[in-house]
């Protein structure tokens, strides 16, 4: 058939592949708004080209090695896509004490065949630290875990961190860059009852300047605007340890003109109710990733590279020795 | 520049690095006899030997500086260009010598290979040896199978350029000097042998580098500017062994393409860690 031929054309295979750098070129940078069809065409292209080719060149159906390395490139293209469909992304902080709520996700990014379930993510936020080492040089993070059963409650403990995630099904959790101080507040309205809740600073010591935060305490039109000052022992020049061990901080508060320092225990009076400072804690961010196929991804590939290496062995003549003259008179190739 | 515990091994080995590359052109050079004519080169295996055993002590010396490296500052040579370029000296001269001793009919390479692995060293002479901050993601094990495919795709990728050279060398009037050599259709079959090496351990570099990027930074791939440049690298690859299936093209043209392998493939570790250094070490 012409039409296959043609399609199975090596030229084809040319141009599907510079369309595929110049693609890559304008998604340089990864979320630069780039429309992902400068990938998906070319994939595509690449993708019908091979197909067109397996089933009318005997050059690459004849040879099992070369048949399998292509093979896995269209595989590969295949489930990148079915991942990129399925793919959840987000990011989450998580107040020390506090276990895991799926609906405070944020910057959520999913695609549309996401069926995974997030209740599967239970735990809880146990203390954690990270080291510094002088010049502000983040070093290894360790972030205790209390892994939690449905039934009945805390079962273990576990450390995570940095290239260690936290994994249930097809849920990583990678901690973050992002994490900080928080404080957790109480509210005692004058009519009843009680609010507890933690207001969680800005990322540190990213902003070792900038402590603040605002709140609204529940049924109140008051907008209290809170700055945490820290004793962190944190040195830019030295090493250091981030963690709840050596922090402690005064939480300045201010309503309108009022300014007010508390340390932690102590509260402050309004007229519809009271405020407690109860303590000092910490968050720490999440990166949260879902993607059902990357066990897939590394086989087929690795799979694939095997399929090729197969390939340059069975047509190995002698690589190297000194009969190159004689053993390849046949031609070039 | 302070005065680091490794610097003497290092110039050591950039010294025994010169006498390699001294003696290995010196041992090509045509020798006359008293009457002018053309003689052949007798003293060739002799200059091959001392080719091989200062190429051997290059190896030894650069092994200790960077042993000495490691113990003075607590890591491998991973971060710093510094010790990036020395590590990549070590693992081209080694499989360099693997071939120079095993392929005596190709040791004319060495005459564009050398002057190559001197284009590093000289480099590495330059920068600072002040020891590096380690990222906490660098204690990952799949650096190491991440770093060890590299070196092989170098390897293969600098090979290359010596063959190719050598048939470029041909079409100018240092072609003589290789004339014991297998001829340019043979050198070229071989480069395209090691064009499909390079692809091969390229793409098993990607899939190590994803891994350790998925542990690492919670994504296997993202665009960044080494996972950019390294995937066009890998498809220049595989397109330029495309094109040569396609079209007929002169052995010179074949040449060039190779070469193209080894300088994207440098400017991707050595250029594109200058746009972003933190692209690839997760500070902060
Ligand atoms: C996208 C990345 C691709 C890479 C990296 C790649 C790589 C390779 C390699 C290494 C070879 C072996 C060359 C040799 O035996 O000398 C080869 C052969 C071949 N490729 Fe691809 N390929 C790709 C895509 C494609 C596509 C899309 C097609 C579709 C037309 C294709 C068709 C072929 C054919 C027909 C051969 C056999 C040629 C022969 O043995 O003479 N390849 N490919």
């Amino acid at each position: 058939m012409p039409i296959l031929s043609a399609m199975a054309s090596l030229k084809v295979t040319l141009v599907g592949m510079l369309l595929l750098s110049v693609g890559s070129m304008l998604t340089y940078g990864g979320d630069t708004g780039v429309t992902v069809w400068v990938l998906i065409v070319p994939m595509l292209l690449l993708a019908l080209n091979l197909m067109c080719a397996i089933a009318t060149s005997r050059k690459i159906n004849g040879q099992p090695g070369l048949l399998v390395f292509h093979l896995s490139l269209l595989a590969l293209v295949i489930v990148i896509a079915v991942g990129r469909l399925a793919h959840l992304d987000a990011q989450i902080e998580i107040v020390v004490g506090q276990s895991f709520d799926g609906s405070h996700l944020v910057d959520l990014q999913q695609g549309p065949w996401h069926t995974g379930d997030l209740s599967e993510i239970t735990f809880l936020q146990g203390p954690y630290s990270v080291s510094y080492e002088p010049g502000v040089q983040r070093g290894a993070t360790a972030s205790r875990i209390g892994l939690l059963d449905k039934n009945s409650g805390f079962e273990k403990e576990i450390v995570v961190g940095d290239d260690t995630p936290l994994i249930f099904g097809d849920y990583r959790l990678y901690t973050s860059f992002n994490k900080g101080y928080a404080v957790i507040l109480e509210w005692l309205p004058k009519e009843g009852g009680s609010y507890s809740g933690s207001v969680n600073m800005p990322s540190f010591p990213l902003n070792d300047y900038r402590q603040k935060n605002e709140w609204t305490p529940p049924g109140s039109d008051t907008t209290v605007k809170f700055w945490l000052r820290l004793d962190t022992g944190y040195d830019e020049e030295d090493y250091w340890v981030l963690s709840m061990d050596n922090s402690s901080g005064v939480l300045v508060m201010t309503v309108d003109d009022l300014r007010v320092e508390l340390q932690e225990g102590e509260s402050l009076q309004f007229d519809d109710g009271l405020l407690k400072y109860k303590e000092l804690t910490m968050w720490m961010g999440y990166t949260i990733f879902y993607d059902p196929t990357l066990r897939w991804l590394f086989f087929i590939s690795t799979f694939g590279v095997l399929g090729l290496g197969w390939h340059l062995w069975s047509r190995a003549d002698r690589l190297l020795g000194q009969n190159f003259e004689s053993d390849t008179k046949g031609g070039v190739n | 520049m302070t005065l680091a515990a490794e610097l003497p091994w290092l110039w050591g080995s950039l010294f025994a690095l010169a006498l390699a590359t001294g003696a290995a052109i010196w041992g090509m050079l045509p020798r006359y006899s008293y009457d002018g004519a053309l003689t052949e080169a007798s003293s060739n295996a002799r200059f091959e030997s001392f080719v091989l055993w200062s190429l051997l002590l290059s190896i030894v010396l650069m092994t200790i500086a960077m042993g000495v490296r490691w113990d003075r500052i607590g890591h491998g040579p991973f971060v710093s260009l510094f010790e990036l370029l020395m590590s990549q000296i070590w693992s081209l001269s080694i499989f360099y010598i693997v071939i120079y001793w095993r392929a005596p009919s190709l040791r004319g390479t060495s005459v564009i290979i050398f002057p190559a692995l001197w284009v590093l060293g000289s480099w590495v002479l330059i920068l600072d040896p002040t020891a590096s901050f380690y990222p906490a993601t660098y204690y990952n094990n799949w650096k190491w199978a991440h770093v060890l495919f590299g070196k092989v795709f170098l390897g293969a990728a600098l090979f290359g350029v010596g063959l190719a050279g050598i048939i470029l060398l041909r079409q100018t009037r240092a072609a003589k000097l290789f004339s014991k050599m297998p001829s340019s259709a043979v050198l070229d079959h071989i480069a395209w042998r090691f064009m499909m090496l390079a692809l091969i351990f390229d793409s098993l570099m990607l899939i190590a580098g994803a891994v350790w990027a998925q542990d690492a930074w919670g994504r296997y791939w993202q665009w960044d500017e080494l996972e950019t440049s390294s995937f066009l690298n890998w498809l220049y690859l595989g397109a330029i062994i495309h094109l040569r299936m396609t079209y007929r093209m002169p052995l010179q043209v074949g040449a060039w393409l190779v070469i193209g392998v080894f300088v994207f493939a440098f400017l991707t570790y050595f250029g594109a860690p200058y746009f972003s250094p933190s692209a690839h070490k997760g500070v902060v």
